[in-house]
């Protein structure tokens, strides 16, 4: 995603970051289960036709759907255009498999489910690697396909008359026919499904899927496999959205390939938005209202439609977190972040490797060219253990290039890298965080609407990390790294209200949370003044004391002669001079090319 | 008059308030810098002097004139240029369209005029005149960071606002720049400027105002804030050490 530039353009609002609360509070989670109550047994009780119990029944499908959008639009910011696709491969599989091959409903039902999260987890391992408006074409046009399969391989899929005299099944001897009981099993079925949704960004994997979210590259270089997590994401929403239409095809007793086409597909789409697409809440509320107002605007007999467009256009333009998003603001408003009890936090172990005197890094002739562009041309250089290394050199001299192919984000053109021995020149960046690579980048990479603390607990869970993968231990790695770094008292912030030079401190700790042996670290103390600058120098020296090695670009002479043991100098992608600091400090082509005249004076 | 002014003007994001009553004064013509803390608000007190933020309360003044209820994009017509902490450059555009569009709420300029004054910043910025027909995105980060202070310097204002031009600089680029600077303020823009860089920001400055949470603590000659124990301790890394 190409969205560097509009990371710090977020809105403002709230201080707490919203899914930071974390013992959530009794109360509410009783408000929730008793409104939830009351909405199943409202229909139960209330003489309501025939008519408005099916429209309520269409919404519950629906919303199950719906919930799936949630999960890989509002978690893993991944657009799906083809949810109505997998809603009728359930549908389908329950309409044909119970009527045409006389199979039992729940096996029917099973089938869907299955049918919809493989076609979901195919879909997603071919085309997710692609992001934005790729993605959305490969789904529309996925749409369309279903479309033309179902209307015109009639054979099979009865074309487009549909599959009618759908039944509806019975549960424990119970006959579901009822359409009070089935709307109820319905509902039962969507409490379930909200309930997962609910607590899914609260674990490693969905705390994965807001990280790719939020920044897929800093997500992949802190441990995500981001492909894998865009699949999962991918194939859970394609699985609720065929549990949806399961249901759907059973409540309404016959299916045609117009409920199930790219309309639909929008439909879904505009629901999740409308009514807030990070929470599960929000998509409920939007498939409520998507459904509910139409039926509401009929007294307007000749413009309902237009009315109804116009209604949810100016939501979507006033309330761009949905409706969820504007009841919750005044209650994220009102939150303090929770206080942090910093003494009970466990001082920061780093459990580096017993020393060994092999060098941690070593680049043989390493080459990256862009097009005509040699950006590094040729770098060969040896870290050795324990160490600070700097790398410094002219704007443009391929500093920043060097160490995205360290970390893996670009793949060397010519030559090797290797880490600890092994060559990792064709590992990708995942990988090369799970051998104990941490880094951070020059331009802040956060998860700018996570809390601090979330954000290092990502940190905390990146692949080999040698804690158990228990949330509880993630928490306390992550406050424990967030202490070393003296960011511990903001844990509970969002991250993106916390000034530049914090959020540089709070990236260090997401490093240092997964136990890295080798850190790199772009311009640490760029946006850092004076007093900051030396703090930050202290900071690394301890970093070096612990056995950590570290790999840093950094402009600021002061700081480097305060810590580095060994300088790099790069000119146009090529070596100029390498040596202590004195020495290459001295070296008259790096005064020329990089320090200037006023005598930088090396001690 | 002073070209601008700010009268206890409180601005807040959310419900955690930035700015707690800054009141400060540039005069036409001069180099006045902001220091403090990561956080005291040094940014935003920028912002809100070009409309990216608002204010909830006190006065802004330029010229005499409020500029609190003014649009981001009035207030650069106005003179008031913002080159913004970050490199918000246009990824897509090239290195010079990216330089002429600073120019763009200037009115007409001609043609040739434009060419000399992209010119003129190329030899401020040697890199960036290689660099001429690369797309934004295609630059290092520092290169980035000189064709936004670039941008700004094009759009020739009264007031530059200058947010942590030197970030990512190479130290040679940022002595170029600061003597830059300098030869800006011979142009007659006036430039009130962050930096982190105090002493290098001191060694140009003719005033400068500390910033500490929201609120103004020490104003000064640099000298005088050079010789403060406070200021030195909390931003010039404490010793008596020389820019």
């Amino acid at each position: 995603m190409n969205k560097t530039y509009a990371v710090d353009a977020a809105p403002l609002n709230g201080q707490a970051a919203p899914h930071a609360a974390r013992r959530r509070p009794v109360l509410r989670v009783a408000f929730f289960v008793a409104l939830g109550l009351l909405v199943a047994v409202l229909p139960l009780v209330l003489p309501l036709s025939s008519y408005v119990l099916n429209i309520l029944m269409q919404a519950a499908t629906y919303a199950v759907a719906v919930l799936g959008m949630t999960v890989v639009l509002g978690y893993a910011g991944q657009i799906n255009l083809a949810q109505a696709t997998f809603f009728g491969l359930g549908a389908y599989a329950v309409g044909l498999g119970t009527v045409v091959a006389g199979m039992n409903f729940w096996l029917a039902l099973a089938v869907g489910i299955g049918l919809a999260a493989a076609a979901g987890c195919v879909l997603g391992m071919t085309t997710l690697r692609l992001g934005g408006h790729y993605l959305a074409m490969i789904t529309i046009s996925f749409q369309q396909i279903f479309d033309l399969v179902m209307v015109n391989w009639a054979e099979v899929t009865q074309g487009p008359d549909g599959v009618a005299g759908i039944e509806r099944p019975s549960l424990f001897g119970w006959q579901l026919t009822d359409d009070r009981a089935y709307l109820l099993m319905c509902l039962a079925v969507l409490y379930a499904g909200i309930f997962f949704v609910w607590w899914l960004p609260q674990t490693r994997t969905g705390r994965a899927m807001r990280a790719v979210r939020e920044n897929e590259l800093a997500a992949s270089v802190t441990g995500v496999n981001t492909l894998r997590t865009k699949v999962i994401a991918f194939t859970l929403s394609s699985a609720l959205a065929g549990l949806g239409g399961a249901l759907y095809a059973a409540g309404f007793a016959y299916i045609s390939p117009d409920n199930f086409n790219f309309a639909r597909s929008i439909e879904f789409l505009t629901m999740t938005l409308l009514g807030g697409s990070q929470s599960a809440f929000g998509g409920v509320l939007g498939t409520g209202l998507l459904i509910l107002l139409p039926e509401w605007l009929r007294f307007l007999k000749d413009i309902y439609l237009a009315v109804y467009g116009l209604a949810v256009i100016l939501i979507m333009v006033f309330m761009p977190a949905g409706i969820w998003g504007l009841l919750r603001a005044p209650f994220e408003r009102r939150r303090k972040p929770a206080p942090v009890d910093l003494d009970a936090i466990a001082p920061l172990d780093f459990g580096v490797r017993a020393a060994n005197p092999e060098p941690i890094l070593r680049l043989e002739a390493v080459q990256k060219h862009f097009g005509g562009v040699k950006a590094v041309d040729g770098i060969s250089l040896e870290v050795a253990r324990g160490t600070v290394h700097a790398l410094i050199g002219p704007n443009g001299s391929g500093k920043t290039t060097t160490l995205n192919v360290l970390s893996g984000i670009y793949r060397a053109t010519g030559g090797r890298v290797l880490f600890n021995g092994n060559d990792i020149t064709q590992h990708a960046p995942h990988e090369r965080a799970g051998m104990g690579i941490g880094r951070t980048f020059q331009n802040i990479r956060l998860f700018p609407a996570m809390s601090v603390l979330e954000n290092v607990m990502v940190g905390a869970q990146r692949p080999n990390n040698p804690i158990s993968g228990h949330r509880e231990a993630l928490r306390e790695r992550a406050l424990s790294a967030l202490k070393f770094v003296g960011m511990a008292d903001r844990a509970e912030f969002l991250v993106k209200n916390l000034p530049y030079g914090h959020q540089r401190l709070v990236e260090i700790a997401r490093a240092l949370a997964g136990h890295p042996e080798f850190l790199l670290l772009d311009e640490p103390a760029a946006g850092l003044n004076q007093t900051e600058k030396k703090e930050l120098g202290e900071l690394l020296k301890r970093l070096r004391g612990h056995g950590l090695t570290i790999f840093l670009i950094e402009h600021d002479i002061a700081l480097i002669e305060q810590v580095s043991d060994r300088i790099t100098v790069l000119n146009f992608g090529k070596k100029i001079a390498e040596g202590a600091p004195a020495e290459a400090l001295r070296h008259p082509d790096v005064i020329a090319a990089y320090l200037g005249e006023p005598a930088h004076g090396a001690a | 008059m002073a070209l601008l002014e700010l009268r206890d003007v409180h601005s807040a994001y959310g419900n955690v308030e930035a700015l707690k009553g800054i009141s400060l004064h540039v005069e036409e013509g001069e180099i006045v810098t902001l220091l403090g803390a990561n956080g005291a608000g040094k940014s935003t007190t920028l912002r809100s002097i070009s409309g990216l933020t608002g204010v909830t309360s006190g006065d802004i003044l330029l010229d005499g004139e409020p500029l609190t209820r003014v649009p981001a994009e009035r207030i650069v017509r106005l003179g008031v240029a913002h080159v913004p902490e970050g490199r918000r450059i246009f990824p897509g555009l090239t290195v010079r369209e990216n330089i002429m569009i600073g120019a763009s709420g200037r009115g007409r300029v001609s043609r040739r005029q434009l060419d000399a004054e992209v010119d003129e910043m190329y030899g401020i910025f040697p890199d960036l005149k290689r660099l001429s027909g690369a797309l934004g995105w295609s630059l290092s980060g520092g290169q980035q960071q000189m064709l936004a202070v670039a941008r700004g310097l094009m759009s020739r204002p009264r007031l530059l606002l200058l947010d942590e031009p030197s970030l990512g600089l190479a130290p040679i680029i940022v002595q170029q720049l600061f003597a830059t600077i300098k030869s800006i303020r011979e142009r007659g823009t006036t430039v009130l400027l962050v930096e982190q860089n105090a002493n290098m920001a001191l060694s140009v400055a003719d005033r400068g105002y500390v910033l500490v949470t929201g609120r103004l603590t020490v104003e000064g000659t640099p000298s005088e804030l050079l010789d403060n124990e406070e200021v030195r301790a909390a931003y010039l890394g404490g010793g008596k050490q020389a820019a």
